[in-house]
């Protein structure tokens, strides 16, 4: 789960001592912005969304005066960001900087270790800059992240500001602290500035003014429990989607409820991770668009199939379904289509909200396979259903080449 | 006398099931002694130690592995872990396994904290174990038996003793892929799912500098996915010779970066990894070894995976048994 920058101020940085300048987190302009502005002075205004790059968006704004930060909140709250609706607005004393740093901690594929990402040179369009001015070190994680291992780095890439040294390698192992204690996958701090202190003008301080986290999604307490749900894909849940993800939140029994919509007309349900994957792939380069994904497995019970199929059915627009999955071990055939499915079809009909008129193409095999298949091609046949049905003949990704061609053979693409 | 098997499964594996008494362990417990008997030598749940499975399955149930290994036939049978625990136990379940001296061991389990998979993989890297996993399904080498749930009840479907060894990110795909060449007449002499996890503890170039030294090995499919930088280091290891026989690959997820911005990873990501860790990335590099050694294949589509691998010259195990244009089981289209 990505964080909001207000999310990783709030959750990390003040509990493991990163340092930030002083913030307010604000949705309607009022007095508390004015009375902000009159106490720190400059102020930054920045929209908060989960895209990348707001700055080129302008959703950055600056302002002096209580007047014009409430403006400023005013307009950025309105305004989309790359389609995105700002959940808030940051209004943050702005400090003056002195140098940019980037920072980050993830994990690297490569040694298999967390590892920390430093440069001198921080700010804008970090990913185009030269990599020689980036470097890269390996973190034991059995041992953690000391300062000292930290200066040693700093004094080795070339930098020389020891008014500020201890200090920065401080902030910068409270950081791993904050990246490995709150289980993130990535903690990004671009920049992370040596800034002159206004009360103390002889003085440097350390300041993170921008944060990028995402939490493993998988971590001991997940991140649902913590943080608001958002979307996956930059945008709110859909009525769906979030209908979906309630299948599997009190049934740990196989999983259903992974429903990404996604604007074409093809429905699909298709089955394991890597089966869904090069279904839906197979999909997009014949050129027909998936109204949805999913990645259905581990032996769902019938009740939850019958949830997600009526999920999958009940969104507008769709021209067929395809029923895809490859030799399952493990989840049942005759539970899953030959029960969850179709009673989910038959439910529908029931109550008149079935998609009539589709094109359905079903290729699927494992364990009671021949009785579940059996039983859809009799809920076809019963309810009026046009489609064929394969099992694991037909090599899986030529499922949709077959849908495809139904589809052309019927002038429907 | 020679062993038969790889060193990830073999005559010579006993496994010891963590976790055992769970829905999903107990059910592949059961099939799997049933298929192949004497492989599973115990289990153990904390706990439920002395209960039976159903079915009378004879495997003994113990509170802790070191309760289990008090026991003199199994001190010197098990040596090969099978974890079946929630995503939040398999730390203490590897840890487990380790303090009682098992050298390898699968993990089956999805959804580990990546946190606890580095720390498990520098754990392994430091105590000389070998971890396959998480979201691993197992092993299956037909002239030998399986570990875990690959291929279900019935794995005839989809196995047939032969020459070619799959190895996949996906558990699904790599019985899904087993059987495609099945029916092609490609026989399997091992399939291996090393599990999708960011952090895998083994993976495909782990694996093939064994199969390059097994003489029964005659060439590797490989199944990957977007994430790591796992394909990559398959064409660095090959580019240097660490790997020799023919290779077809198939990477799956190019569409994913076709779809909207937002999902992304960040800068670290792409730093970290420059030019790596996606789809077309993954392509580029296999394809461009490939054309140097000539033993890389990689096919555009997933069903193409045969036919890429008929193009390196490898040949047969036995007949190809799929007839042309396949017709559907039932059919009610108008």
């Amino acid at each position: 789960m990505k964080l909001y920058e207000y999310e990783t101020y709030d959750t990390i940085f003040k509990k493991y001592g990163v340092p930030t300048p002083k913030y307010l987190v604000v949705q309607h302009p009022g007095q508390n912005v004015s009375d902000f502005v009159e106490q720190y002075g400059d102020v930054v205004i920045k929209s908060q969304v989960l895209v990348g790059k707001r700055g080129k968006a302008g959703a950055v704004k600056f302002a002096k005066t209580g007047e014009e930060a409430n403006e400023h909140v005013s307009a950025l709250m309105q305004t989309e960001v790359y389609g995105e609706k700002p959940v808030s607005v940051i209004i943050q004393e702005k400090a003056s900087i002195i140098k940019e740093l980037y920072v980050s901690f993830t994990y690297s594929s490569k040694p298999r270790r967390p590892v920390f990402v430093v440069s001198l040179q921080g700010g804008m369009d970090i990913e185009e800059q030269d990599p020689s001015t980036i470097f890269t070190f390996e973190i034991n994680p059995l041992e953690g992240l000391f300062p000292y291992k930290v200066r040693e780095y700093l004094i080795e890439i070339g930098f020389d500001d020891k008014a500020v040294l201890r200090q920065l390698s401080e902030v910068i192992a409270n950081m791993y602290k904050g990246f490995w204690s709150s289980e993130s996958r990535l903690l990004e701090v671009n920049p992370l500035i040596i800034a002159g202190d206004k009360a103390n003008p002889e003085k440097q301080k350390i300041l993170a003014i921008d944060a990028v986290t995402m939490i493993d999604d998988d971590a001991r307490i997940a991140p649902s429990k913590i943080y608001t749900a958002r979307g996956a894909m930059g945008r709110p849940l859909t009525e769906r989607e979030a209908a979906a993800h309630l299948i599997d939140r009190d049934d740990h029994r196989g999983k259903a409820g992974s429903y990404v919509e996604l604007d074409g007309d093809i429905g699909m349900m298709t089955f394991g991770g890597g089966g869904s994957t090069i279904t839906a792939e197979t999909v997009f380069a014949l050129g027909m668009k998936p109204a949805n994904l999913t990645d259905i497995g581990g032996n769902p019970p019938a009740e939850k199939m019958n949830k997600i199929s009526k999920i999958i059915l009940s969104k507008p627009g769709l021209k067929a379904i395809l029923v895809c999955g490859g030799t399952a071990s493990n989840t049942r055939i005759d539970v899953t289509l030959g029960e969850g499915l179709v009673s989910a079809i038959e439910e529908m009909k029931r109550d008149g909200t079935f998609p009539e008129g589709l094109v359905w193409v079903v290729r699927r095999s494992g364990p009671e396979y021949q009785k579940g298949l059996k039983m859809l091609s009799e809920c076809f046949v019963k309810n009026n259903i046009e489609g064929v049905i394969y099992d694991s003949e037909l090599p899986l990704t030529e499922a949709p080449q077959k849908l495809y061609e139904i589809l052309k053979s019927k002038n429907l693409i | 006398m020679e062993v038969k098997g790889t060193k990830f499964l073999n005559d010579g594996t006993g496994v010891i099931v963590i976790g055992i008494t769970g829905r999903e362990a107990s059910q592949v417990v059961i099939e799997s002694e049933k298929l192949f008997p004497g492989i599973v030598k115990c289990g153990v749940t904390p706990g439920k130690g002395g209960t039976v499975l159903k079915d009378d399955c004879p495997v003994p149930v113990f509170d802790t592995v070191k309760d289990a290994l008090k026991v003199k036939e199994l001190k010197q049978s098990v040596n090969t872990g099978l974890i079946y625990v929630p995503p939040t136990s398999v730390l203490d379940a590897v840890y487990e396994l380790i303090d009682n001296g098992i050298k390898l061991m699968y993990i089956i389990t999805e959804h580990v904290p990546i946190r606890d998979s580095i720390i498990i993989y520098e754990l392994a890297r430091e105590k000389g174990v070998t971890i396959i996993g998480g979201t691993s399904l197992g092993c299956f080498v037909p002239s030998v038996g399986r570990i875990g749930a690959i291929g279900g009840k019935d794995p005839s479907i989809a196995f047939r003793d032969g020459s070619i060894v799959v190895l996949s990110k996906s558990g699904g795909l790599t019985v899904t892929t087993s059987e495609m060449f099945k029916r092609r007449g490609f026989g399997i002499y091992m399939a291996l799912a090393v599990g999708g996890d960011v952090i895998a503890c083994t993976t495909f170039a782990d694996v093939l500098p064994e199969l390059e030294k097994d003489k029964n090995v005659q060439a590797c499919v490989i199944m990957g996915e977007p994430g790591g930088t796992y394909e990559e280091q398959v064409a660095e290891l090959v580019a240097k010779g660490g790997y020799t026989k023919p290779l077809a690959v198939f990477v799956a997820g190019v569409f994913q970066e076709m779809m909207p911005e937002g999902v992304s990873f960040g800068h670290a990501g792409a730093i970290v990894e420059r030019g790596m860790g996606k789809a077309t990335d993954k392509i580029k590099m296999l394809e461009e070894v490939g054309k140097k050694t000539g033993t890389i294949k990689v096919a555009k589509f997933y069903h193409e995976l045969v036919n890429a691998l008929i193009s390196l010259g490898v040949k047969r195990d036995f007949e190809d048994s799929s007839g042309g244009d396949v017709k559907p089981l039932y059919s009610t289209l108008k």
